[in-house]
């Protein structure tokens, strides 16, 4: 195995091509793990240079191996990991330094920031005193004063408001943002040459990853890093990154600049990936790309091309020997340095088309689509429903000091095929709204009609049965729905054995429902844990079908799933909606997704709905300034229009529903209110704005066509 | 620092849709548990140690009750492998009588007292509200009552137990005493089982409580079990030992381990072999089990990163993995 090289032969071959400029160099770089199934090659074969300055986003699905190339350059892998190949950082050799070697790099030369800011922090001490210690490690002789002063400013930079007090804060007292921002703090304080960020914005809200995205772009411009940005998202990147590698088992299989990576895409993968993601900024309504299939297993030698088995153009000459990731021929206006490893990366010219090559299925047509939508029956119909919880305090006697409007006077309803969704950020009172329209009990607050069965009737179990049998749900992650100890014929038998159906039609109905969601019928006997993430979500869908209801309540479905399979559940959702006639209540914080499946959206702030109305309205139209700004921050898979683009940044976080402000809701992050004269936003502060309908949806604000502050708006020209 | 593992799992992830990759849940479990080497050996250990205390006798052809007027008090010799104690009993013929109630005690206390604690913390968990304020009460009171007292107490006779063999009343004072902390372990896992997506996907479907708490709760608090009926041996063992030290445990004519142990520390320095043997027998017993218990803790947890290694330290060991 030519893998079998010291140190020094690989710094050799490794100098023989690489320029002299580039901060970080990685040549042939190998990961291998064992596993229960034997060794995985995780990476096979990663090649790139990082110029200073410059921002490099690996793109790829999860399993492709792009955090674990992160974790090898930063030595961060278990020890019983195998990694050959070669890393140089500014020429000197890192793999095979000793972790105390390795320390010496890692935080001043090379920092990370990783994805879940909740348990990267360390609970027990201030964030202070964590910015401290990483300037401690590196910088020994730096005092005290110097190390004070310098946490301050770093706090000030990542946008941390009055950051003298914020040092002695506690993570827990910080919002996940706030978190994240105080982990770039950290991964900059040394001046790093190489920052990694691993996904780091995935756990975020939007409105959020606006901010930090934000974030990072200044931290680059302040220290002059070179940036590796890894993620799932081709949204992201798309305005950050100078160059892209796309990942695929554990090889890049295209790289080159941003441009040339979305606007002339030579890899079917690659087209299938920006076919897949659904497109906040249009209402064009065709079936999303699916990419069929599960990436090669790597626990065994990859024969002929690693896409092959889910690639539309496969031909017999792709089984035979493994593609080169090589030059893409030169067309006028492309940028040298463009690479593919396709061996037809000659036809797939500037134009092709994504939905022709992977054959996208036609968009389905539902019954109810003709009919106008107030001659349609209702599903589902809430009356100023409202879910408060006390908030109390003292030890022995509980003393009531408050009260969380979680859910505050909603009203909406559902009609017949169509699909409605609640979008808003985290804490909006989405998730809560959904599980008191499950909850169905004549104790709450206001009233849910369910297929013309209300709550206030709900008194015995056969009512609550019927309306169980009309309304069923969908999680949002697939695996922790299904019960591990179960089979997927146990799970899809225990709605039907709970109706009281008899053994012989349960079987029947099970496989009918396994085909209707696309999966094997002979898989029945298998376990959840052997099927992959978009397959689990197919099982909770063909669960949720089981009792034929004619509402399905979708909690974030595919927010768990990977770029490709997302677009085959959507495509899926699609499909039952139309063929079955169904109706969806979905809740989601991906506007992309919601516009490409609803009909009708309503957007949440605080336990209200602030905007309503048909999504194409609602989109293209936002009149609400919370609208306007929640739109402003979806990235957008298309460079030029992602550089040029006008963003509303929002101040802050969602505050606390506790201290809700008295007036309108939204007041004290509102870019219009802050840029309206004194006397005007008296108005938003006293009164409360009624959702009230104008044009063609209905919005609760008083200024909707007023100016935005200009201290929030960013272009990045 | 759970960034590290996750890559590694998230290619499992991708993998397990292929079939190929299929493997039973057993098999994982027998495997991982067998990788563990030190896990192995004290099954080994604990298995011979089996065998020793039903088969021992056949390796001394004395039993406990005869003397050998010729042999007092004599360190180990052709004719008692392990010598004899100053009565003239051989005392190969004690220890292999004394392991056996010492097993005997442990099986039946670890196995009884998790049986006890699963029901009763998943009762708990299930009912909440004022049965749990209730039963959880029960439970602390139990927790604070003094052992030791009650041990003494019951088997000194004066409970009214007298015609029971000494070993039974200490296993059920033992077992008295030793489900509370499981049962509030068990309580606990299943409350946070029922916050589960899966139950709560029951729940909605309409599944009534009893057979979610049956079909979904019981079965995924299993690997506990497991693992604290091993670690339920090995309290009930050194219980047993130290219970029988100071004299409240087993009686004569029992022999149990901690007998053994007790009787001998008068005269450590004249016939070591008497307090050596038997200790070094209790050692090897509940050490086995603690090393096994390591093993198992790998094999059942689905966080282990019990995976083995792909690293290759030697040419020779990288070509048996990598083919």
């Amino acid at each position: 195995m030519s893998t079998n090289t010291t140190p020094a032969e690989r710094l050799r071959d490794a100098g023989l091509y690489a320029p002299g400029d580039a901060v970080l160099s990685v040549r042939d770089l190998n990961v291998r793990f064992n596993s229960e199934n034997g060794v995985v090659h995780a990476v096979r074969g990663v090649d790139f240079d990082l110029m200073p300055g410059k921002t490099l986003g690996i793109v790829g699905e999860s399993g492709s191996g792009k955090s674990v190339t992160s974790m090898a350059i930063m030595g961060l892998l278990p020890e019983t990991a195998d990694i050959t190949g070669s890393v140089r950082y500014k020429g000197k050799e890192l793999l095979g330094l000793s972790d105390k070697a390795m320390c010496k790099h890692r935080g001043s030369d090379i920092a990370m920031v990783f994805q879940d800011p909740l348990s990267s922090l360390t609970p027990v001490y201030t964030v202070g005193h964590q910015i401290i210690e990483a300037l401690t490690v590196h910088n020994p002789t730096m005092t005290k004063q110097a190390k004070e002063a310098r946490a301050v400013d770093l706090l000030r930079m990542v946008g941390i408001p009055s950051p003298k007090d914020r040092l002695k804060a506690f993570p827990h007292e910080f919002s996940g943002g706030m978190r994240q921002r105080v982990m770039i703090a950290i991964a900059i304080a040394n001046d790093p040459r190489v920052l990694i960020a691993d996904e780091p914005t995935t756990a975020l809200d939007v409105t959020i990853q606006a901010q930090v995205l934000e974030v990072l772009h200044t931290a680059q411009e302040e220290t002059g890093a070179a940036v590796v940005m890894i993620t799932h998202d081709l949204g992201v990147v798309a305005g950050m990154a100078d160059d892209i590698m796309v990942m695929y088992a554990g090889k890049p299989v295209e790289t080159g600049t941003v441009e040339d990576i979305y606007y002339n895409p030579r890899m079917p993968y690659t087209l299938g990936l920006l076919g897949a993601v659904p497109r906040v900024d249009s209402s064009d309504k065709q079936s999303l790309v699916p990419i069929e299939g599960t990436p090669p297993n790597l626990a065994q030698p990859v024969i002929g091309c690693s896409f092959a088995a889910r690639c539309p153009m496969v031909s017999d000459a792709c089984l035979h020997g493994e593609p080169e990731l090589l030059a893409v021929p030169g067309v006028q206006g492309q940028t040298l340095g463009h690479k593919a490893a396709c061996i037809k990366a000659d036809e797939l010219s500037g134009d092709a088309d994504a939905h022709k090559i992977f054959q996208a299925p036609p968009k389905p047509v539902s019954k109810f689509d003709g009919v106008a939508r107030l001659e349609r029956a209702k599903v589902l119909e809430l009356k100023d429903v409202k879910k408060h919880f006390p908030l109390l305090k003292g030890a022995l006697i509980k003393k009531r000091i408050g009260t969380v409007k979680a859910v505050d006077g909603l009203s909406f309803d559902i009609r017949e095929g169509e699909c409605v969704s609640i979008v808003g950020e985290s804490g909006c009172g989405k998730t809560t709204t959904l599980l008191e329209i499950m909850e169905f009990h004549p104790d709450q607050m206001g009233e849910v009609v369910i297929g013309g069965v209300s709550n206030k009737a709900a008194t015995d179990r056969k009512t609550t049965m019927a309306m169980r049998k009309e309304m069923q749900m969908v999680f949002q992650d697939p695996t922790g729905a299904l019960d591990p100890r179960f089979t997927v014929y146990e799970v899809l038998a225990e709605p039907l054995e709970n109706l009281g159906m008899p053994k012989a039609a349960i079987r029947k109905r099970i496989m009918e429902l396994m085909k209707l969601v696309g999966l094997q019928p002979d898989h029945v006997n298998r376990f959840p844990n052997q099927f992959s993430g978009g397959q689990r979500q197919r099982i909770g869908i063909a669960r949720a079908l089981a009792v034929n209801p004619k509402l399905v309540v979708l909690d974030e479905p595919v927010s768990a799933l990977d770029v490709s399979v997302q677009a085959g559940v959507i495509n899926l959702l699609d499909k039952l909606r139309a063929e079955l006639g169904l109706s969806y209540l979905m809740v989601a914080h991906d506007l992309s997704v919601v516009r490409h499946i609803s009909d009708r959206v309503a957007v949440m702030y605080l336990g209200k709905i602030v905007e309503t109305g048909d999504v194409d309205d609602v989109f293209d139209n936002p009149r609400h300034p919370y609208t306007r700004a929640l739109l402003s921050a979806i990235p957008v898979p298309d460079p030029n229009l992602e550089r040029t683009r006008e963003r509303i940044i929002l101040q802050g976080d969602l505050p606390s529903p506790l201290d809700a402000p008295k007036g309108c809701n939204f007041a004290t992050r509102c870019p219009v209110f802050a840029a309206l004269p004194a006397g005007k936003q008296e108005k938003c502060l006293t009164l409360e704005p009624p959702l009230a309908s104008e044009g063609a949806q209905d919005f609760a604000c008083f200024y909707p066509d007023g100016e935005l502050d200009a201290d929030m708006l960013v272009v990045h020209a | 620092m759970t960034n590290i593992i996750d890559p590694i799992a998230e290619i499992d992830e991708s993998r397990v849709a292929d079939q190929d990759v299929v493997i039973g849940k057993s098999r994982i479990i027998f495997r991982r548990f067998m990788r563990n080497r030190t896990a192995v050996a004290g099954l080994f250990i604990f298995l011979a140690l089996f065998l020793f205390s039903i088969f021992g006798g056949f390796l001394t052809p004395w039993d406990k009750e005869t003397l050998d007027p010729f042999n007092i008090g004599m360190p180990p010799s052709p004719d008692h492998l392990l010598g004899t104690t100053q009565a003239g009993i051989d005392l190969m013929a004690l220890i292999v009588d004394g392991t056996r109630t010492s097993i005997l005690i442990g099986l039946i206390v670890g196995g009884l007292s998790v049986l006890i604690s699963a029901v009763y913390g998943c009762t708990m968990a299930f009912f909440g509200g004022k049965v749990d304020a209730t039963m959880l009460f029960i439970l602390e009171a139990l927790i604070m009552m003094p052992a030791i007292l009650v041990v003494a107490v019951a088997t000194s006779g004066s409970g009214g137990l007298k015609n029971l063999p000494s070993w039974l009343l200490l296993v059920i004072v033992l077992l008295f005493f030793s489900w509370m902390g499981t049962a509030r372990l068990v309580r606990s896992l299943s409350m946070s089982l029922m916050q589960r997506d899966y139950v709560k996907a029951a729940k909605y479907m309409g599944v009534p409580s009893r057979r979610i708490v049956w079909r979904h709760l019981v079965p995924n608090i299993g690997s506990l079990l497991v693992l604290d009926f091993t670690r339920g041996i090995t309290g009930a063992i050194l219980a047993e030992v130290a219970f029988s030290f100071i004299g409240i445990g087993i009686k004569l004519p029992d022999v149990s381990l901690g007998v053994l142990i007790g009787q001998a520390t008068g005269q450590v320095s004249s016939f070591p072999w008497m307090f050596w043997v038997p200790l070094t027998v209790m050692f090897l017993l509940t050490g086995s089990l603690a090393m096994m218990n390591d093993g198992l803790r790998d094999a059942f947890d689905p966080s282990s990163s019990s995976v083995g290694r792909a690293k290759r330290t030697k040419p020779q060991t990288a070509k048996k993995i990598t083919k």
